[in-house]
């Protein structure tokens, strides 16, 4: 009689060893990360402590003060929330084509739209680069170094995913509800935005959140679409490791900013996330 | 009732932006893969060189090599994390206190830049200050040195890979999970199947949808890596964690090498496609078996 | 709970809303930047009455308010132009500057795609000189001088070609002597040692013990390896962390590389990459040396150098092969001259302040003779100049910018800050020759024996072949490939390449 229980305390007390364990590992990159961030170039070469005894607030105000890393980040904040809303609007209305019209084709589409968003970034380089600084161009003026260049060449991964994400969604509407509406005289866009949009909220704004995110860590794309104008915040960081090389504070500083957002929305998606992440396809 | 024209109309603005950035760039490309085009060479400008790209293509060593390493990465990560994920999500079936808590500091990585995790995991390792090769060498003598050896570089790589994808896999299978019917798996245990024969029979069968769509979609994206490998090990040591992507990217950019570069962007796209279409097939002929 | 989600949610989305309709409506323009101190305030400025060429100029050229842009490697000498040249630069005559400081491979980057695009994003741009042959052979770059000839009312006085070093030659078209790039730094890269250790009495005799011959910055390759090897030693035994050579061996980026092709290789007596300059030829058989013995022993002899390097080594490239030198971690190394002064200065950024010694670097038997003849160099005579891309939307403006940095007055100071020289005059002015006794002479050797080293072989092809190179150096780093084999490898590679290229068919 006494074993049973005895085994269930050894069994709560493995499980979390393991968790706390799984914390601690899943946290410590991160930690050491804020860690080297508050190190002057001189302590960074002593015995590594995971302790912060002292904060070299340097490693922070002097990137947040340059008016590069400044352009930077708006560049990122300005690409990923117009791309986003731009992909949540299309996607909204190329789903609820599809949901509701029989289309010729539309399972090709939905092929192709896949293919789009699991081809390997780096196949697009060439092909993109060629066409934005060659083919897409009037007089001086073409699309390399422009935010919407970018915009455009994220809706690659990001419309499909929406797709993908808003369609089980708008699926899950019943079509009875328009089919009434219409009956009552309401215009398509009516039907859209009073019936459509406000059930599908929830469902949006995952989209919405989790684009965002794709857009705000892309880093491919921006690497060698832009120059100067339109570098966005992952390029920038990129670009802090070479530059200054040894700088290794400053480099960790703006890998904190950089992901800070991106924490800050999780809070709010962490219950949809698998949901997002997997299209759709899985639900919690 | 309601015409089609509607339904395309609405339809257009995507197709439009997805041919734009998505189909006419390998159009484009796959007229310049039939010239020879570097900036530098002898000769500006393009010259006609028929399919002598490609043909170089399948005897480029480097590019093969490069391929396989990818796909090599990819098996690898993948199948851990599926392990590791399905033994991570048993653990979180039966709620107990604290799982949310947990919970919510594990999904952490999901949403952390993919160039940034490879920052943070430089870091980690970077020998002189780093303190996994710091204290590797202090307590144990043993030299972690990712700019020398292969090995650890892998090992630093799948470790992170790990590390980041592993909680996405765990909450999709956990999800599939708390969604099986109970009913099925207690009454196999009643009529006196024991609990592996359950886990083998009964769970794996069920769970087969949700696995096989989270083994597509980490199989796709692991074959994108670039960002990690590029700031963690930029390819090196030697060309050993030089996968498709970085190959590509040095390929059209340091070397100017716009035609070969443009016959290797349409074969690996032509790959991703036939790999997509395969997983694809498999993943909808299991939903339909299902039903 | 579930509605204050919502709540929340909902507000955080009319904010980036609002922030994602505005923003689509300015693409294509920058933020607009906070105006400086120094526009905020023209009375500020410097006497206004007094006739100022360079205001002139800027009006006459219709360049105030206007802003150039350009892009060069966050080295030593360019933050100075970045920080300081640029904002004098500015207030003098109104135009803006936008310097951008990034890593060397982004440099490169940026630079050619805007220019073989035609983007025009900008109007001065940081050449390497050994990248100057391709960016003329591809018409990359403005004619300075024939630009200065058409605008004659923009030539400024103080800007004289002639005050130039000798280095300067290597921006000019060989043909019709135009110059194509007004040179912004220059230095050789040299054997750094740590006088603390080297003129250290038991450190010495303990040396002497041990090799029976008295410890002293290395001549001969074989000295630099005894140094080496003793030095590693002598750190185990005393438990310091101190290693006995840097070596620039990142092994996945190009740095290691140039550290082999530009340094180890000429000091071997293989020159200009051990290539051909006649028929573009690689290999021994096809009457290159890229895989002679010679140059077989060379590469040797430096992944061997590795055993008595610092861990972070194979990791580093140049910027942390000079950091490893200034956290007191190696005894000896081949740094770049660009380092040396605030290595030696900063205690800022580095540990040693005060005791870096400065030495040429080792030499193989008959290649000091080669190189005092002219026949051959001890290692590249490094720098670049900042040149104007072909599409630059501002030359005039630009022109200014660069005989702005042209002029010899701000030379000395320059100097200080990024440890570079391009006028011969700069040698002799004081706050230089200060500097110069603090890193043991490193100028005076620039001065005096500068003439060893040369600048980089007039390839058009330069990074397309070092691409196809580089992979070898760094399998020999790794040790998947001895050195014999790489070299061999690195030569049939390259000739391929040339062939491919168009070159030595």
């Amino acid at each position: 009689m006494t074993t049973a229980p005895r085994k269930k305390t050894l069994n709560r007390i493995g499980l979390y060893v393991l968790w706390i364990g799984l914390t601690v590992f899943t946290v410590l990159p991160i930690y050491w990360m804020f860690v080297v961030s508050s190190r002057s170039r001189v302590q960074l070469f002593d015995a590594p402590t995971l302790l912060i005894k002292s904060f070299y607030i340097e490693n922070y105000t002097t990137p947040l003060s340059s008016p590069a890393f400044q352009r930077y980040l708006t560049n990122s904040i300005i690409v990923a929330t117009s791309n986003a809303l731009l992909v949540t609007v299309l996607a909204l209305l190329a789903t609820y084509a599809l949901s509701r019209w029989r289309l010729k084709g539309s399972d090709n589409i939905f092929f192709w739209t896949i293919t789009n968003r699991m081809a390997p970034a780096a196949a697009f380089l060439l092909p993109l680069f060629l066409l934005y600084t060659r083919v897409f161009r009037i007089g001086d003026t073409s699309l390399f170094d422009t935010k919407i260049g970018l915009i455009l060449v994220y809706c690659v991964f990001n419309l499909p995913f929406a797709i993908w994400l808003l369609q089980g969604i708008i699926d899950g509407i019943p079509k009875e509800l328009d089919e009434a509406a219409y009956m009552d005289g309401a215009t398509r866009s009516t039907v859209l935005w009073r019936i459509i949009v406000p059930l599908a909220a929830p469902g949006l704004a995952i989209t919405f959140i989790l684009s965002w995110i794709f857009a705000w860590n892309e880093y491919l794309f921006a690497a060698t679409l832009t120059s100067v104008n339109a570098r966005t915040i992952t390029t920038g960081l990129a670009e802090f490791v070479t530059v200054t090389g040894t700088n290794w504070g400053q480099m960790a500083a703006v890998a904190i900013v950089t992901i800070l957002p991106a924490l800050i929305f999780l809070v709010f998606i962490q219950r949809y996330i698998v949901t997002g992440l997997t299209f759709g396809a899985v639900k919690e | 009732m309601r015409s089609n024209r509607m339904g395309w109309r609405m339809l257009t603005p995507t197709l439009v932006i997805l041919f734009i950035v998505g189909l006419l760039p390998f159009l484009y490309v796959l007229w310049v893969g039939f010239y020879d085009w570097n900036v530098f060479s002898a000769v500006r400008g393009m010259t006609w060189a028929g399919v002598n790209n490609y043909r170089r293509l399948v005897f480029d060593q480097d590019f093969l090599n490069s391929l396989g390493r990818t796909f090599q990465f990819t098996f690898i990560v993948v199948s851990v994390e599926l392990v590791l994920g399905f033994l991570l999500a048993q653990t979180l079936v039966t709620p107990f206190r604290g799982r949310s808590f947990f919970r919510t500091i594990y999904v952490l990585p999901l949403v952390v830049a993919p160039i940034a995790v490879g920052a943070t995991w430089r870091l980690l390792v970077i020998p002189g200050f780093g303190p996994v090769p710091y204290y590797l060498d202090r307590f144990f003598d043993y030299p972690f040195r990712i700019g020398t050896s292969a090995t650890h570089a892998w090992l630093t790589l799948i470790v992170m890979d790990i590390w980041h994808w592993t909680p996405f896999v765990t909450l999709t299978l956990l999800a599939g999970l708390t969604a099986l019917p109970k009913e099925p798996l207690e009454q196999a245990l009643v009529d006196g199947a024991n609990r592996w024969q359950v886990f083998r029979y009964l769970t794996i069968p069920m769970m087969m949808p949700v696995i096989l769509t989270v083994v597509f979609i980490r199989f796709m994206d692991a074959l994108r890596i670039v960002d990690e490998a590029f700031m963690l090990t930029n390819g090196g040591p030697g060309l050993s964690t030089r996968f498709v992507g970085l190959h590509i990217y040095r390929t059209v950019f340091p070397k100017t090498d716009y035609g070969y570069g443009s016959a290797m962007s349409l074969l690996v796209l032509y790959f991703t496609i036939v790999a997509c279409w395969l997983l694809f097939i498999a993943l909808t002929q299991v939903g339909k078996q299902r039903e | 709970m579930r509605s204050q989600f919502w709540i929340t949610l909902a507000v955080l989305l009319i904010a980036t809303m609002v922030v994602g309709c505005v923003a689509p409506a300015v693409p294509a323009q920058l933020p607009a930047e906070p105006p400086t101190a120094e526009e905020a305030e023209p009375e500020a400025a410097a006497p206004a009455e007094e006739m100022n060429w360079w205001a002139e100029a800027a009006k006459a050229a219709g360049c105030v308010d206007t802003t150039i842009r350009g892009v060069s490697e966050s080295t030593p000498p360019s933050t100075y132009a970045a920080d300081v040249l640029a904002p004098a630069f500015t207030e003098e005559t109104g135009i803006k500057v936008e310097h951008e400081l990034t890593s060397w491979d982004q440099m490169y980057d940026k630079g050619i795609k805007d220019m073989e695009a035609g983007t025009g994003i900008y109007d001065y741009w940081y050449t390497e000189q050994d990248f100057i042959y391709a960016a003329l052979a591809n018409d990359y770059l403005t004619n300075i001088s024939q630009l200065l000839e058409d605008n004659p009312e923009l030539r400024y006085e103080g800007f004289d070609l002639s005050k130039f070093t000798t280095f300067i030659d290597n921006f000019k078209d060989p043909d019709t002597g135009d110059v194509y790039g007004v040179p912004m730094e220059a230095f050789i890269k040299i054997n750094l040692y740590r006088k603390d250790l080297f003129e250290d009495a038991d450190v010495q005799a303990a040396f002497n013990e041990q090799y029976g011959y008295d410890l002293a910055p290395a001549t001969t390759f074989d000295q630099y390896r005894d140094n080496a090897e003793f030095f590693t030693k002598y750190a185990e035994e005393n438990d310091m962390e101190l290693w006995g050579t840097t070596v620039q061996a990142a092994s996945g980026h190009v740095s290691s590389f140039y550290e082999v092709f530009e340094t180890i290789l000429p000091s071997f007596g293989v020159y200009n990459w051990g290539i051909n300059m006649d028929n573009y030829k690689a290999s021994e058989a096809e009457g290159g040396e890229m895989n002679s013995d010679r140059a077989k022993e060379a590469l040797e002899f430096w992944v061997s150098m590795l055993e008595y390097a610092p861990p972070e080594t194979t990791s580093s490239t140049w910027d942390e092969v000079a950091a490893s030198f200034a956290a007191g971690r190696a005894a000896q190394g081949w740094i770049y001259g660009e380092n040396a002064a605030w290595i030696a200065t900063d205690p800022e950024r580095s540990k040693v302040v005060g005791s870096v010694g400065v030495a040429l670097p080792p030499v193989y038997e008959g290649v000091m003779e080669d190189a005092e003849s002219g026949a051959g160099y001890i290692g590249y005579y490094d720098g670049g100049a900042f040149a104007m891309p072909h599409s630059s939307k501002n030359p005039l403006c630009s022109l200014l910018w660069l005989q702005y940095v042209g002029q010899e007055e701000v030379q000395p100071e320059w100097a200080v800050a990024g440890s570079r020289i391009v006028m011969d005059s700069t040698y002799d002015a004081p706050e230089v020759v200060e500097v110069d006794t603090i890193t043991d002479g490193y100028f005076t050797m620039m001065e005096d024996q500068g003439y060893l080293f040369r600048g980089a072989p007039p390839f058009p092809f330069h990074a397309q072949v070092r691409e196809v190179i580089a992979p070898f150096i760094w399998q020999a780093i790794t040790g998947e490939m001895s050195a014999a084999d790489a070299m061999d490898a690195a030569a049939a590679a390259a000739d391929a390449e040339l062939v491919n290229l168009g070159y030595g068919e």
